[in-house]
């Protein structure tokens, strides 16, 4: 597979800003079981907070596979969030992504090219939520059994 | 692992274990979590769609991963002023629904300082084989 | 003396590992009654990383730090100990399919030493490698305990060792500062720096220890989303 290292750089813009609903920030915390009394309906305030982790269902990752058919969907190999602003029930949540690496290494299931796209979520205040560095792993064409295998 | 307490920095010691918590991730847990983010693929939803993709069966979102180990740390911090600043996660092989896991940390770096603690975090399977892997940084408020 | 030393590690210099080395140290100290180790190698991947001095960390923990690199070849991954410019100079370390026997010759005519680590592990370890291919020539170890191994791998390492009485040594792998120490390899002499340790590999008294707790069951029961 050959690794286009030119897209390093390139930038896909935020698609409309999503608006972040009372009953989906309850909902991933029902789902999570989550029992923290700062997220969910007692939040603060009154307020409606969600827990860290839901900023990582934010994601216009769907642009650069559009981008890269020949790379194909790959797989999540991990991820880096660094959290800022919480993020509340009615915010609106806009995102912008940059490539800011691709390389290959091997590994269990053989050569895999990696690449790392780094989403800035903001809210309509203007800050910034939240970074969310995607590492996507995409196998090459002969990869063995278990191609979500990263290592 | 539940949040009742208020963790305090000043309790805070390098050593000091997350868990370790022992689960079970059912595919209707998967289900329901791809849902609610609006991951639509079939690798979340349906043991024949995943296999079509080459896959063992239905596996488990690395994001679900992610908000679990998130969780075992917010859990930790409580529901004082402490909180979750970074996390990152490495995905090293498939975690599979209906399987035994076990859920670890340790905090491994105390900075008094800046009041900041790191926090190693991972999903073992019943053979000791980390399947996920991770870091977390909490920081504490100086009127803590 | 003997000295103690974990031959296989990956701080945050390595795209895949957020260790601070101070925090390595630390964790060495802290539980040392349960992982003796004297020293750690720092293994980065396809890469040979100079930066830091550790000299002050070294004396305030009591633990050595030498630099050594893992890179990526046509049989597997393997450990490169004594990297100097001259290795640099001949070999790309990013290159992820480097060919084997050139550069454990190339390394070992330069003053270094190459070992093959988890041997036992599918596509980058020797044992995979050697069904389809011939064996390496030269080989002066291979790494028979690797702390990140999942079921089955150290066994097929082990295999591998009988087979082709290779000697072995052992590394923890780690990419985490708790797990750092879990594998490691005791020499019977005194090591101080890169080139006692290329010397020992070499031609000394070597063997691989496990530090690894045993499985246990888990403690403690703990509700999971989804399950009422």
């Amino acid at each position: 597979m050959a690794v286009d290292r030119s897209l390093i750089g390139k930038v896909f813009e935020a698609t409309a800003p999503m608006a972040v609903s009372a009953e989906s920030i309850i909902e991933f915390c029902r789902t999570m079981e989550e029992h923290n009394p700062r997220y969910g309906k007692s939040g603060a305030n009154g307020e409606i907070v969600a827990p860290p982790s839901f900023a990582v269902t934010f994601r216009n990752t769907d642009a650069f596979f559009r981008f890269t058919p020949q790379l194909g969907r790959g797989f999540d190999a991990g991820k880096e969030v660094e959290f800022f602003v919480p993020i509340r029930a009615g915010d609106e949540i806009s995102l912008t992504s940059i490539v800011r690496d691709i390389y290959e290494k091997t590994g269990r299931t053989g050569t895999m090219t990696f690449v790392i796209l780094r989403s800035t979520l903001t809210n309509q205040r203007g800050e910034t939520v939240a970074h969310v560095d995607h590492r996507f792993v995409h196998r090459n064409p002969a990869a063995k059994e278990n191609p979500a295998e990263t290592e | 692992m539940t949040a009742a307490s208020e963790r305090q920095f000043a309790q805070v010691t390098i050593g000091e274990a997350l868990g370790p918590f022992e689960i079970t991730i059912g595919k209707p847990l998967v289900r329901r979590y791809a849902a609610a983010c609006g991951m639509d693929s079939g690798r979340f939803r349906d043991d024949g769609e995943a296999r079509a993709e080459g896959l063992p069966g239905m596996i488990v979102p690395g994001n679900l991963s992610l908000s679990l180990l998130s969780k075992l740390v917010t859990d930790w911090i409580g529901s004082g002023g402490g909180h979750l600043k970074r996390i990152g996660t490495t995905y090293r092989s498939m975690v599979l629904p209906e399987h035994r896991l076990t859920l670890h940390g340790f905090v491994t770096h105390v900075d008094s300082d800046s009041r900041a603690v790191e926090i190693d975090v991972w999903i073992e399977n019943d053979d000791g084989e980390r399947l996920v892997i991770g870091t977390a940084s909490v920081e504490f408020p100086t009127t803590a | 003396m003997a000295t103690i030393i974990d031959l296989h590690s990956h701080s945050e210099a390595s795209d895949d590992s957020r260790a601070p080395v101070e925090a390595y140290l630390n964790w060495i100290k802290l539980r040392r009654a349960e992982r003796p180790i004297d020293g750690i190698v720092l293994t980065e991947h396809r890469q040979f990383n100079r930066s830091g001095d550790y000299r002050e960390l070294e004396d305030k923990y009591g633990v050595l730090v030498l630099r050594a690199s893992e890179i990526e070849t046509d049989y597997g991954h393997m450990l490169v100990f004594g990297v100097n410019d001259e290795i640099l100079r001949r070999f790309d370390f990013t290159d992820v399919r480097l060919p084997a026997q050139i550069v454990i010759d190339g390394v070992a005519a330069m003053g270094g030493v190459v070992v093959p680590c988890h041997p036992g592990r599918p596509t980058v370890g020797l044992h995979e490698h050697y069904e389809h291919k011939p064996p390496l020539h030269n080989i002066v170890a291979v790494e028979m305990l690797n702390g990140g191994s999942r079921k089955g791998e150290d066994e097929r390492s082990r295999e591998l060792v009988a087979r082709h009485g290779y000697r072995a040594i052992g590394g923890s792998d780690s990419h985490m500062v708790s797990l750092i120490g879990l594998c490691a390899t005791s020499f019977s002499s005194q090591i101080g720096t890169i080139e006692d340790l290329v010397r020992e590999l070499r031609s000394g008294d070597y063997q691989p220890v496990d530090f690894r707790p045993r499985r246990a069951v888990p403690r403690r029961a703990e509700p999971v989303p989804g399950q009422e």
